[in-house]
């Protein structure tokens, strides 16, 4: 009996499994740097990674995490649509289907839903994270901009997401979501009549919202990670301290000079801070990062799964335009701003949120302390550690309001008084 | 890239006095200017297909029954179009129960205030006026007439001040 590493190598030295592989089961250093560099699936990584980049509390592996939780959404989304017709006359059917009728097809369901809520948290948490290491300083500003960009997309696909089973969730999800579009100024109402396909929340506005979620939204998420994950190399990999200053090119020819052949990649740019230095602390990231990866993902998926099988997704009633349920509640990740459209739908729902973004994209063009990169939470940079903790908290306790205090008719009501059942 | 082939591969270099410049500004203006155009137009179009030019929704304008179903004294819902119609005596008036705020449907109750909305909070005063909550205004009176087979009919694209009624003498 051969072991799998034996058959392995034995493919890997065969005629066919030279073509497809170049390089056998590395066995050397110089070995594991090949492999990373001449196969497609790993050549985003660089050859070798440094040992602060690699330890979990650096990143907590948040990015990483969101990436596996929108690799699980595609897949486990091209399975549903199988399953889905975008009709408000058979997407309410197509979910008890998928509950009752179709071989596992809840559990599909239910990773997809799960997958979704997860990726909020994460991508959020890992907004967070960059923050509190200043992963956004110099040179990393415009791959902070690009990830405000990718958390936008993540909230629109979740809402996008939640409006195809046609339940009283997605129909008032709809309607209040794009009366909110209608409140942004000269344009609103253009934008409103152009989501919704029409004046009503009807067939037109389904099958955009379907569209905008399965292709357009995705497509472009897939975009935006890849621009991410290239600048994250290209700007030198994570941050870290004690991290060099960017160079600049010294020669006439805006090249520098270098006899270093190890990592390809990192000789790409002249300004690439790798350049010239001594590899210390640094280790091949075959096997160090990728295991780490592997892991990460059973991990994601472990996660993933358990949710899925002991909680199923919520179907609501069949939308029903007449009877809001009350309270009409969104999701959790939206209550926040439910709470503050219940406010003022203006300020609450267009100016907050627009002043937010800005505030974001702005952000490390904004703050010029260079130092405390790398480091959690730094002394030097107690004045936007406070700023920033200060927002999160105040989304935070939004959410806890907008889920926990608000009951019929949004009335504020104690969580643990008897609950007030009211009918429709 | 094949460099072999392109024999003078420097860039030529202006020559004065030939008038160069000047037409490679020209030409070099009108195919941005087209290129451009070119781009506008068909996103321009692309955008435009998606405003639909008709709407396969119901008439905005519909006939609600006789005055003489709707008992004194109430508000009655029409579940189809979200909407009250309100009679007091022999007035008739027509009233959204759309709220102004986010598009919720209002909920009819009894009290003080008897039109809630439950996505946010808004409370409407019997004449639909906002009483408290985000509504930015109140709740829509729509133009009533009588159609000539004695049956109520309703304007969803008229809106009228809340003084307009429809007084009807049996």
């Amino acid at each position: 009996m051969k072991s799998p590493k034996q058959v392995w190598l034995w493919f890997a030295g065969t005629r066919v499994g030279r073509s497809i592989f170049r390089v056998g089961l590395p066995e050397s250093n110089l070995g594991r740097m090949q492999a990373m560099v001449s196969s497609f699936l790993l050549h985003l990584h660089p050859a070798k990674v440094h040992r602060h980049s690699l330890q979990f509390s650096s990143t907590l592996g948040l990015g990483l995490i969101s990436l596996y939780l929108f690799l699980l959404l595609c897949i486990t989304g091209v399975a549903l649509m199988f399953f889905y017709v975008p009709s408000p006359e058979h997407a309410y059917d197509n979910m008890k289907d998928l509950e009752f009728v179709v071989s596992a097809g809840m559990i599909a369901r239910n990773m997809h839903r799960w997958s979704a809520h997860l990726m909020v948290l994460c991508v959020f948490l890992h907004m967070c994270r960059v923050f509190y290491t200043g992963g956004y300083k110099p040179p990393r500003e415009f791959n902070w901009v690009v990830g405000v960009g990718l958390f936008v997309m993540t909230l629109v696909l979740s809402f996008t997401g939640y409006l195809l089973p046609w339940d009283q969730l997605a129909f008032w999800a709809i309607t209040v979501g794009t009366n909110i579009a209608g409140y942004a100024p000269v344009i609103g109402k253009k934008i409103q009549f152009l989501l919704l396909g029409g004046n009503i929340v009807g067939e037109s506005a389904l099958l955009r919202f379907y569209v905008l979620h399965v292709v357009v939204l995705p497509a472009a998420v897939v975009f935006m990670v890849a621009l991410h994950l290239w600048r994250v190399r290209k700007d030198g990999g994570l941050s870290r301290p004690g991290e060099p200053d960017v160079l600049v090119p010294q020669s006439e020819t805006g090249r520098l000079s270098t006899n270093k052949t190890y990592g390809l990649m990192e000789l790409a740019r002249g300004t690439s801070p790798a350049v010239g230095l001594d590899p210390a602390d640094e280790l091949p990231a075959w096997p160090h990062l990728v295991f780490r990866e592997v892991l990460l993902f059973l991990a994601t998926m472990a996660v993933v799964m358990f949710l899925s099988v002991f909680w199923n997704a919520p179907l609501e009633e069949f939308a029903n335009p007449a009877h809001p349920p009350n309270p009409a509640k969104a999701p959790w990740y939206f209550l926040g701003l439910q709470e503050l459209v219940a406010y003022s739908a203006f300020w609450g729902g267009v100016v907050v949120p627009a002043l937010l973004l800005v505030a974001l994209v702005a952000l490390p063009y904004l703050d010029r302390e260079r130092a405390g990169v790398g480091v959690w939470f730094a002394r030097e940079r107690r004045v936007a550690v406070t700023l920033f903790t200060l927002c999160v908290v105040a989304a935070v306790i939004l959410t806890v309001i907008g889920t926990y205090f608000r009951g019929p008719n949004w009335g504020w009501v104690w969580p643990w008084a008897a609950s007030v059942v009211v009918p429709h | 890239m094949n460099q072999g082939h392109s024999s003078p591969s420097a860039p030529r270099a202006p020559q004065p006095g030939k008038g160069d410049s000047r037409r490679d500004f020209i030409w070099l203006t009108l195919g941005w200017l087209a290129s451009l155009f070119a781009l506008g137009a068909s996103g321009f179009a692309t955008l435009r297909s998606l405003v639909p030019n008709v709407l396969y929704e119901p008439s905005r304008r519909f006939k609600a029954g006789r005055p003489g179903d709707y008992p004194d004294d109430t508000a009655t819902f029409i579940e189809e179009v979200r909407l009250f119609i309100v009679r007091k005596g022999s007035t008739y008036r027509a009233m959204s129960a759309i709220c102004p705020h986010l598009g919720c449907t209002v909920n009819a109750t009894v009290g003080k205030h008897p039109f809630l909305c439950p996505c946010h909070g808004s409370h409407f005063s019997p004449d639909g006026a906002v009483m408290s909550g985000p509504s930015p205004r109140g709740l829509t009176w729509h133009a009533l007439s009588l159609s000539k087979d004695g049956r109520l009919v309703v304007d969803l694209d008229r809106a009228v001040t809340h003084d307009k009624t429809l007084v009807i003498q049996a």
